[in-house]
């Protein structure tokens, strides 16, 4: 499943960074990289940005990004 | 003669990076620009032994691509300038992915000392790191340092002079050892990328090797890094190298067998691999005990960015922040008002009556005046905006308002440039540049002249009191209201337009909340406010000279004969009048003569025609001339033309009275003139940060653009309020 389709409060594990390119390659550099467990930990009102606590920092993505990263639960 | 070491100090945003140069520099620094770019360069100095270190603010960055302005000037500087050394603040806290930026400078060649800064939160968090281990496993000296306090500075200093000792010997031992052409041996160890991506690294790093005035120039392992990486920035420096097309079709080819044997693309998989060397570096050096409970931050966040009280509760610091810029800000902007008020008494006073007086009086002391009074509402304003920045607030900010302006092509960042739009555009201009998409802002900074700024506000004040007595409050309000709303839809246009791509990432990093610094603080306003300062004596001098000289040459050769037939004329239609009267009105009636004669007067009758469509005269024509300087000018300038003296402000009730006389104005041209003033182009010192911020290309586009769109809106306006207002 996407990271888009996690529910706030819940943990993952990324499994692919489906894009490369300059968007792909920003969200890896930031942390995404398969194997590594995160937590979606709230999102913004009206489907907003994402809050993701991922390696020991927390950063905001926006959905359309949450949608190119495929995780586990 | 102390032996000068250039260092680089570079790190993530958020590692205290700023207030690690200042306790290693103390206040002996100075700030300046890279070159061609506004990102903002400091420097200063520090002695250490018999060194002297010339240290290097470089921006705060992430990685080595070329995603952002300050990452291309980090990089610029590195490569260009070649540092002897790099001194990499990262915070203890996050550490994982601040060594993911410390192994790139280490592949750059310039050799590296890890500042493991924050140790003091780190270890309140339960983060335990062994330096020692670390420095070992990863060849990187490191040291514990409280940028804040000023802890492990000496050492810092000590194991960088350390490096600089050994980087010279071996320097040395490498010149008296070998004449051949054999390379010099890189002085740390660099990451290593696993079996797989080694196997295409070695040939190319080789192939690049061959041309020897290239290498010495970039590193070619690093380069070899880049290439597999894609990056476009490292194809394009392939041109100089003399077997550059082979090696760019060697890349990839490379890359093609990386993305079929690793199943995604090859820049994912370096990063991946560099995060895994980092991974088992950290593996025995890092003790994490977790304490389970929700942090400080944890706590304060459940509140900040509630789905339901979030939004509110940032309206309501927004609108505290207003309140208090200019509830506070009121008290010394009026006594710097009453300064210049009798500055400009005394000129009248020591200065002969004359043009020189007058371009004292009126141009000069008039013009930087009234931009100076703004300078302790800016103060106030950006202290409590660098708080809010220094806090940790302002991502929450953009966390909570993302979405709304996401949709029309804006960028949850450019809020709070946006909200300083309605105090003043040029420091609204300047606070752009927190934004990382060029295009983003651009689009910020086209957006931010549609806030009504507080020049506008007596233009709206006087014509609005004047034609609308009921409605003034609302018509204001109006005003406001649709300057966003165009701000928004002109937005949406531009990023269909001109402005159109690919819409870049939104990835942010959230710190947690922190006390700022008074230094640091201090530091931010004083920046911001010296260069509207500088604006102000410079630029803003410059025009109101020329807008006083347009306003007053050439003079009439004819002002006798016509004083008498002025004075004839009124004898006859003021015959009831006193002859103060009389004589008052035979000088606003000179000084509408002379302003018709001058060549404001005659741009104005010349624009005549292209602004009688919005049911524009001359005299506003005239008006509007000066208010391309200053918008608050076009108050004083109906004043002059409509006879009661420039000594009028939005309130004088003689000039409300002399509009009202005015049979060319009428509540619908007020109307129009109100929103014609909120678009046209904005005064010449926010075009003048927009020509610094964005450059010279879109200055001139802001103001044929900003025109066409006043003349069109301001023309639908019209025709929608006609059944309304009536001619």
């Amino acid at each position: 499943m996407r990271l888009s389709d996690t529910r706030p409060g819940t943990a993952f594990i990324v499994d692919k960074v489906l894009i490369g390119g300059e968007i792909g390659k920003r969200l890896a550099d930031m942390g995404f990289t398969q194997g590594t467990t995160g937590h979606y930990i709230r999102g913004a009102f009206l489907r907003g940005p994402l809050q993701i606590r991922i390696r020991g920092y927390d950063l905001l993505i926006r959905r359309c990004e949450a949608r190119l990263i495929e995780v586990k639960i | 003669m102390k032996k000068i070491i250039s260092v680089a100090l570079a790190g993530n945003p958020n590692a205290g990076k700023t207030s690690l140069f200042n306790a290693l520099t103390g206040s002996h620094h100075k700030v300046g620009n890279y070159p061609g770019v506004t990102v903002e360069k400091l420097e200063g100095f520090v002695d250490h032994g018999n060194l002297r270190f010339k240290i290097v603010d470089l921006p705060g960055i992430y990685s080595l691509t070329a995603y952002s302005l300050d990452e291309v000037v980090a990089r610029d500087f590195l490569i260009e300038e070649k540092p002897d050394i790099v001194v990499d603040v990262l915070d203890s806290t996050n550490l994982e992915r601040n060594l993911y930026l410390c192994l790139q400078f280490q592949e750059l060649g310039i050799p590296v000392v890890g500042a493991l800064n924050m140790t003091d939160e780190a270890e309140e968090k339960g983060i335990k790191i062994n330096e020692t281990l670390l420095s070992e496993s990863l060849g990187i000296p490191f040291v514990k340092t409280v940028g804040t306090s000023g802890k492990g500075i000496k050492d810092l200093l000590d194991k960088t002079a350390a490096l600089v000792a050994s980087k010279n010997s071996k320097a040395a031992e490498h010149a008296a050892s070998t004449k051949s052409l054999k390379r010099q041996e890189p002085l740390q160890k660099v990451p290593q990328y696993g079996e797989e991506i080694e196997s295409r690294l070695a040939p190319l790093t080789k192939l690049i090797e061959s041309d020897r005035a290239f290498c010495d120039r970039y590193p070619p392992r690093w380069i070899a890094i880049k290439l597999l990486e894609n990056d476009e920035n490292a194809i394009k420096k392939m041109q100089d190298h003399a077997k550059g097309q082979e090696i760019i079709t060697k890349a990839e080819s490379d890359r093609a067998w990386i993305t079929g044997h690793f199943g995604k693309e090859s820049e994912i998989v370096i990063t991946e691999q560099r995060y895994g060397y980092i991974r088992g570096a950290m593996h025995e050096t890092l003790i994490q005990s977790t304490s389970g409970r929700a942090s400080f931050t944890e706590y304060i966040d459940r509140l900040t960015m509630n789905h339901f009280l979030g939004l509110p509760l940032f309206f309501l610091i927004i609108y505290g922040i207003f309140k208090l810029t200019f509830a506070l800000g009121e008290y010394p902007a009026a006594l710097l008002e009453a300064f210049f008020g009798s500055l400009a008494t005394l000129a009248q006073i020591v200065i002969p009556e004359g043009f020189f007086r007058s371009l004292v009086v009126d141009g000069i002391i008039g013009g930087v005046g009234g931009v100076f009074s703004f300078v302790p509402l800016i103060v106030i304003l950006f202290l409590c905006i660098s708080i809010l920045e220094d806090t940790g607030y302002m991502s929450r900010a953009a966390f909570l308002t993302d979405k709304a302006l996401h949709a029309f092509g804006l960028h949850g960042q450019s809020f709070m440039p946006l909200m300083l739009g309605f105090g003043c555009s040029v420091p609204a201009i300047m606070a752009t540049r927190t934004l990382k998409s060029p295009r983003d802002r651009i689009a910020t900074i086209l957006a931010v002249p549609f806030m009504s700024c507080g020049a506008k506000l007596p233009v709206y004040v006087l014509l609005a009191g004047t034609f609308f007595p009921k409605n003034a409050y609302n018509i204001v309000m109006l005003m406001y209201l649709g300057g966003v709303v165009l701000s928004m839809f002109s937005t949406m246009l531009l990023k269909r337009t001109v402005l159109r791509g690919p819409s870049t990432a939104f990835v942010m990093e959230l710190p947690p909340y922190r006390l700022p610094t008074w230094k640091g603080v201090f530091w931010h306003v004083w920046g911001k406010t010296w260069s509207y300062i500088k604006k102000a004596g410079s630029i803003i001098l410059v025009a109101s000279i020329v807008i006083w000289a347009i306003t007053t040459f050439p003079q009439p050769r004819d002002e006798v004969e016509k004083t008498q037939v002025f004075a004839a004329d009124f004898a006859v239609t003021m015959a009831e009048a006193s002859q103060e009267e009389r004589d008052l009105a035979v000088e606003r009636a000179l000084d509408e003569y002379r302003l018709e004669y001058s060549i404001a007067g005659k741009i104005g009758k010349i624009i005549e025609p292209a602004i009688r469509p919005l049911g524009f005269n001359w005299k506003l024509g005239v008006a509007l001339v000066p208010s391309f300087s200053a918008k608050e000018i076009v108050v004083s300038t109906l004043g002059i033309l409509y006879g009661s003296g420039s000594e009028e402000n939005e309130e004088s009730e003689s000039l409300r009275q002399a509009l009202q006389r005015d049979p060319g104005l009428n509540p619908l041209t007020a109307l129009t003139f109100m929103v014609f003033i909120l678009i046209m182009p904005p005064c010449l010192a926010s075009l003048a940060a927009i020509r610094s911020e964005a450059g010279g290309k879109w200055m001139l586009f802001q103001v044929v653009y900003s025109m066409t769109l006043a003349w069109i809106v301001s023309f639908i306006v019209r025709l929608i309020a006609l059944p309304f207002l009536g001619a």
